[in-house]
């Protein structure tokens, strides 16, 4: 129960932070937006096939998170609010709590991006319940796998570009089952043909956030 | 090996399948469509390169001979890549040997 | 003793390797269609993947280890194991394009072909490059050891999926994979009697290699410390 307040405590500052300054969700935002317009100036009006459309879906969705989601801990860093963090809350409620404003953040930009997607570029004869489950269980793998790196990388120097070096790697197995599972989507498959997409995703997750919880005491304590 | 199998390797499509062509079917296993099944539709009708045609010649003997002299570069790459943390240490080793000699005067 | 034994080990790798290109090019061998001689690169290509996962498992150990323990010694073990596996995940991935270039795809001029294997291979480079330029980016010593063993053991959580996820994206020309006959149904006893022991070979050498670059490492922390 303590364990589980002091994570909320984090979420909640973290949330009342963001809605002050708006910087990670504008980020994110922009970045969707921009990216989604260069695709669709790109490809003009050529019909693309269902594996082109959700690799796009998912390339922008990466970019994205990437410029996005390093923001969790480096901003703590870059305040100088760590020390503060440390002494007040356990380390296990801090993952918590950063994992769960991750979790809003790629909740929100995932289906940011499926709506600009949908109105930009369309999804013609979309299975909308298998691409919900899809970009849902895709964001929590997101957030689960960048969490840990955003502490990372929070650590050392030049944070940006090693962020997205550290990540791609690691996503490498979450954006072949996405992409396969949104593809399967778009074509109109239902949900029963994504079910080995649909465990590799919940694995996926579960062993990133547990992996995350055992290797962080060693990343916070200095 | 025998220049008869040289020849069909050479002749674009046909080096496919040259063992059955060849009518000495005792060397092929039972295994024919091992990976042809799949792959086979791969398999272009255009002439071989250069490259290729020595590579294919020898019944592809050269690709293993590739494959071990890559191996065997990259051995010596590591090789000499130890050989130079090995000087640098011995270069710092001296410097730190005529410093000692140095402070003592 | 110990250096006895040890110069006795290494001679014996020497000519234990030395068997196994000579057996791996002398032995004769059931001839298959399309494969034919390139069925020998089962004893060079094959084995130096085994050693890249010999690396990847030495390499988390020891991250592990130096979690545990806080000594320097293991995050020196892990980081060249990591770089020892790299030089020989490089060599394999070469190698294996050069084999698939000249056998399956002739006359296609495709050398990457986005085998799962191959996709894999290039991922656990991919990770150990990025292992690599975190450790580059911190001065201080325990703390580059210890944000790189997290690193090290968090990347090695997704590996498993990558074996599980990637044959089901990519045929393969590799044996066991859909449409392929087994290892066992097209590897000749014959083949075995040079596969195993070359892979036993390769590894060695990797462990060769891999220790002595750590013992030059631990010289050089020792000549520091003086």
């Amino acid at each position: 129960m303590n364990w589980l307040t002091g994570a909320l405590a984090v979420l909640e500052k973290d949330v009342r932070l963001e809605l002050r300054t708006r910087y990670a969700i504008n980020t994110l935002l922009l970045f969707v937006i921009s990216a989604l317009l260069v695709v669709a100036i790109a490809v003009k009006n050529e019909p693309l096939s269902p594996s082109l459309r959700s690799v796009l879906l998912w390339v922008v969705i990466l970019f994205s998170a990437i410029a996005g989601l390093s923001h969790a801990f480096v901003s703590e860093e870059e305040r100088g609010t760590v020390l503060l963090l440390q002494l007040n809350a356990k380390p296990s409620s801090v993952l918590a709590g950063k994992l769960l404003f991750n979790l809003m953040l790629t909740f929100a930009l995932n289906s940011v991006a499926a709506l600009a997607f949908w109105v930009v570029i369309g999804f013609q004869e979309v299975d909308s319940a298998t691409l919900i489950v899809i970009l849902a269980l895709g964001a929590i793998g997101l957030s689960g796998a960048t969490t840990l790196l955003s502490a990372i990388i929070a650590k050392a120097v030049n944070r940006g570009p090693l962020f997205a070096v550290l990540s791609f790697p690691i996503l490498v197995p979450l954006l072949l089952s996405v992409v396969n599972g949104t593809r399967s989507a778009i074509e109109g498959a239902g949900l029963d043909t994504v079910t080995s997409e649909v465990f590799t995703l919940i694995g996926y997750a579960g062993v990133l956030i547990t992996a995350s919880t055992l290797l962080f005491d060693y990343i916070w304590k200095d | 090996m025998n220049s008869h199998v040289k020849e069909i390797a050479w002749t674009g499509s046909e080096f496919v399948l040259p063992l059955q062509s060849q009518g000495d079917s005792s060397q092929t296993t039972g295994v024919e469509t091992a990976y042809d099944s799949i792959w086979a539709a791969e398999v272009p009708v255009a002439d071989p390169s250069p490259l290729e045609r020595i590579m294919l010649a020898e019944d592809k003997l050269y690709v293993v001979l590739a494959v071990v002299l890559v191996i065997w570069f990259g051995i010596v790459a590591m090789l000499v890549r130890t050989d130079r943390k090995i000087k640098d240490l011995e270069r710092r080793l001296s410097d730190e040997g005529l410093e000692g000699q140095s402070k003592t005067r | 003793m110990k250096t006895r034994t040890e110069a006795l080990l290494k001679s014996l790798i020497v000519l234990w390797m030395t068997a196994v290109v000579l057996a791996g090019f002398l032995l004769d061998i059931p001839r298959i269609s399309i494969l034919e001689h390139t069925a020998r690169n089962l004893y060079f290509h094959v084995p130096l993947w085994f050693a890249l996962m010999a690396a990847f498992l030495v390499s988390a150990w020891y991250s592990a280890k130096f979690l545990s323990t806080e000594d320097l010694d293991y995050d020196v073990r892990a980081s060249h194991a990591a770089m020892v596996g790299m030089a020989f995940g490089i060599l394999g991935l070469v190698t294996g394009m050069v084999w698939a270039r000249f056998t399956w795809y002739v006359g296609t001029n495709k050398w990457w072909n986005n085998d799962p294997k191959q996709v894999m291979a290039a991922v656990q480079l991919m990770i150990y490059g990025a292992y690599f330029v975190l450790r580059s980016s911190f001065d201080h010593n325990a703390k580059r050891a210890r944000v790189s063993a997290v690193y090290n053991l968090f990347a090695a959580a997704t590996v498993p999926f990558l074996l599980y996820v990637l044959p089901r994206q990519f045929q393969s020309l590799h044996p066991g994979a859909e449409g392929n006959p087994a290892f066992d149904e097209v590897t000749d006893p014959v083949m075995r009697l040079v596969f195993y022991p070359a892979i036993m070979g390769f590894i060695a050498l990797f462990w060769w290699i891999y220790s002595q670059r750590v013992r030059l490492t631990l010289l050089e922390r020792r000549l520091e410390n003086e």
